[in-house]
């Protein structure tokens, strides 16, 4: 249980950190971020997603444009702000730090 | 085959079967729901929605089929998870991002019509949860209002319209003051996916529609109540009028016109014949409505069939016995008497008033024992008046001497019996010095039914003889207009002189005078 309750809350702090990472690389429809995702091995489920695209895009991160679809409906087509941008850098750089930190305590606890 | 729904999802078009669409729509409530909490439901909630609808589009092209089946519902809630994986992977986030969820439940209750526990439309009872008073005293109050002037109905039909309907389980659990939380929603997800809100109007009609069928089974109710209290007192009725005809009080009944018409022969088969033809109906009447006011089961078949040969039967036999009544007035007959009278100067006309008869008459008159079972009297005290059958006219004697004739007539089968019955037939006057008295009235014999007898009598005078007509004569007087010689109908007599051109009114001219 204990196991379980920190690895979600591990994905879900890099899920965020993910996504934004891949809709960097350029504009992206949601159902292509799940499919990274899921290659990832990160997602499960897709309506996990939704709510938080809207919540990176209500506090300014993303911003999307309506493209028309051939089939369907047209789509929302994600891409980073300005902002966004300057977020992803300080998660890049966070995330570093977070990797150094693990290594640092997986070599420290192998040393010993 | 199943049926198929059509509906609009993310903006397109999809064909569903019944039970995928209930599978999604469960499916989708759930996931409203659950993102209710969040700010952004409706943005989020839309791009579930589309891009389930983009999910089943690509179903329909790679299948290359016409409709979504429930298997496609459920690869496709499979792949968008359920509301229970939205749970696992944001258990943190609400400590993240605050402002994302709505404020703590604050208990604030809000005012809704409560449909659910409704009279009417939930008014009441919707201010009932907003006030926390039990319903009954605001309905209470509601109908002494509605006496006062009515100003209750007004305001009722206000808050109907202005007071929101609770719908939604939500809405319902913030009515009651409850905080609706996800096990409030635990059976609500056959709610429809969208509002169905009808409108004022349309809940307006349902509810009329529903009053008047309960109102409308009251009304018959009490319909049938009304109609098994006056059938029964008609019955009731019809009963104790059967057995005055049988005489069993009065044995005059007889000789009350309309008895009078039939043949003493055959009266109480057509008493019986005629009463099961009104007394019937009437009965299946009152058990029908007996059946409709108590929703109890009065008539078997038995009964019913059974009622209705004996109906059929008395129709039948009273048919045949006014058929037989009517034939007997086919032809008439006529039969005068001449009696002569003493001439005088002036003669005095009047009817005999002492006999318009009761029994103590008869005893006084010694009628009983004069004509005892051999007479009886065709009078007008029966509950219907009989037709006149007395009338006199007076001309001039071509002869030069005063006579009355009196002209029996009478109908019967045959003229035979036509003239039977008008030999049965005594018309009795007297005269005394210059009176002349006419009884009111005919005599027949015993067993003589009512054939239309009447007495038509001539008063022969001659030239010159004053004439004093008495006002009751008026009824009986053909020819001329006794009105017209007493204008104002006061005078007890009127005077008249026979002329070679008929009688002449000597009150004429003075009465012309005084206007």
């Amino acid at each position: 249980m204990i196991a379980e309750n920190t690895q979600t809350q591990m994905r879900k702090g890099i899920l965020e950190y993910c996504v934004l990472l891949i809709i960097s690389r350029g504009e992206i429809y949601a159902s292509d971020i799940i499919a990274e995702l899921k290659s990832a091995k990160l997602l499960v489920v897709e309506g996990t997603l939704y709510p938080l695209l809207t919540r990176l895009k209500n506090n300014g991160l993303l911003s999307y444009n309506w493209v028309e679809s051939t089939s369907g409906p047209p789509r929302k087509y994600y891409l980073l702000t300005a902002e966004g941008k300057a977020i992803l850098s300080q998660l890049d750089h966070t995330w570093q730090e977070l990797a150094y930190a693990i290594d640092t305590s997986k070599t420290n606890l192998t040393n010993s | 085959m199943k049926k198929t729904l059509n509906i609009n999802i993310g903006n397109s078009i999809v064909h569903i079967e019944e039970d995928a669409y209930e599978m999604l729509t469960i499916y989708l409530n759930e996931v409203k729901h659950h993102f209710s909490k969040n700010a952004d439901d409706f943005e989020i909630v839309t791009d579930i929605e589309n891009r389930i609808a983009e999910m089943f589009g690509e179903i329909l092209t790679i299948q290359q089929k016409q409709a979504i089946n429930i298997e496609d519902v459920k690869s496709v809630t499979a792949q968008m998870g359920s509301v229970k994986d939205f749970e696992t992977s944001e258990e943190s986030e609400g400590a993240e991002d605050p402002l994302a969820h709505i404020p703590p439940y604050d208990g604030v209750k809000k005012l809704y019509r409560d449909t659910d526990q409704a009279m009417v439309a939930g008014v009441c009872v919707g201010l009932g949860h907003y006030l926390n008073i039990e319903a009954r005293w605001i309905r209470l109050a509601a109908l002494i209002s509605m006496f006062i002037g009515g100003s209750g109905v007004l305001a009722y039909l206000i808050m109907w319209i202005v007071i929101p309907k609770a719908e939604s389980k939500s809405e319902k659990m913030t009515m009651r003051g409850e905080e609706p939380n996800l096990r409030g929603f635990a059976n609500s997800h056959l709610n429809p996916l969208m509002k169905q809100s009808r409108g004022f109007i349309a809940e307006f009609f349902e509810f009329l529609g529903s009053f008047i069928q309960g109102a409308g089974k009251t009304l018959f109710k009490m319909i049938a109540v009304v109609i098994i209290i006056f059938g029964s007192l008609f019955l009731l009725f019809l009963i104790v009028a059967v057995a005055g005809l049988f005489g069993i009080w009065d044995s005059n009944v007889y000789s009350y016109f309309p008895v009078s018409m039939v043949n003493e022969d055959y009266l109480s088969s057509i008493v019986i014949a005629v009463f099961i033809v009104f007394a019937v109906p009437l009965l299946a009447l009152v058990l029908f409505s007996v059946r409709v006011a108590f929703n109890g089961r009065a008539i078997n078949k038995t009964l019913s069939f059974g009622l209705l040969i004996i109906w059929l039967g008395g129709v039948v036999v009273s048919i045949f016995y006014i058929a037989k009544i009517t034939t007997e007035f086919k032809e008439s007959a006529e039969l005068a008497q001449v009696t002569p009278l003493v001439a005088h100067k002036t003669i005095l006309l009047t009817v005999d008033k002492t006999r318009f008869f009761s029994k103590e008459d008869s005893i006084n008159y010694k009628i009983e024992s004069y004509n005892k079972n051999g007479r009886r009297i065709l009078n007008h005290s029966g509950p219907f008046d009989e037709p006149r059958n007395v009338s006199l006219r007076i001309e001039e004697s071509e002869n030069g001497k005063s006579e009355l004739v009196r002209n029996y007539r009478a109908q019967g089968k045959t003229f035979e019996a036509a003239l039977k019955q008008a030999q049965n037939i005594r018309y009795e006057f007297v005269q005394k010095d210059s009176l002349l008295n006419f009884s009111s009235r005919l005599q027949l014999t015993k067993k003589a039914s009512w054939r239309n007898q009447e007495v038509d009598l001539m008063l022969k005078v001659p030239v010159g003889t004053h004439l004093k007509i008495s006002r009751d004569l008026a009824w009986f007087l053909n020819g001329y207009n006794y009105w017209d010689c007493n204008y104002d109908g006061t005078a007890e007599f009127t005077e008249w002189i026979m002329t070679h051109t008929g009688l002449k009114c000597l009150n004429e001219r003075k009465d012309s005078d005084n206007e």
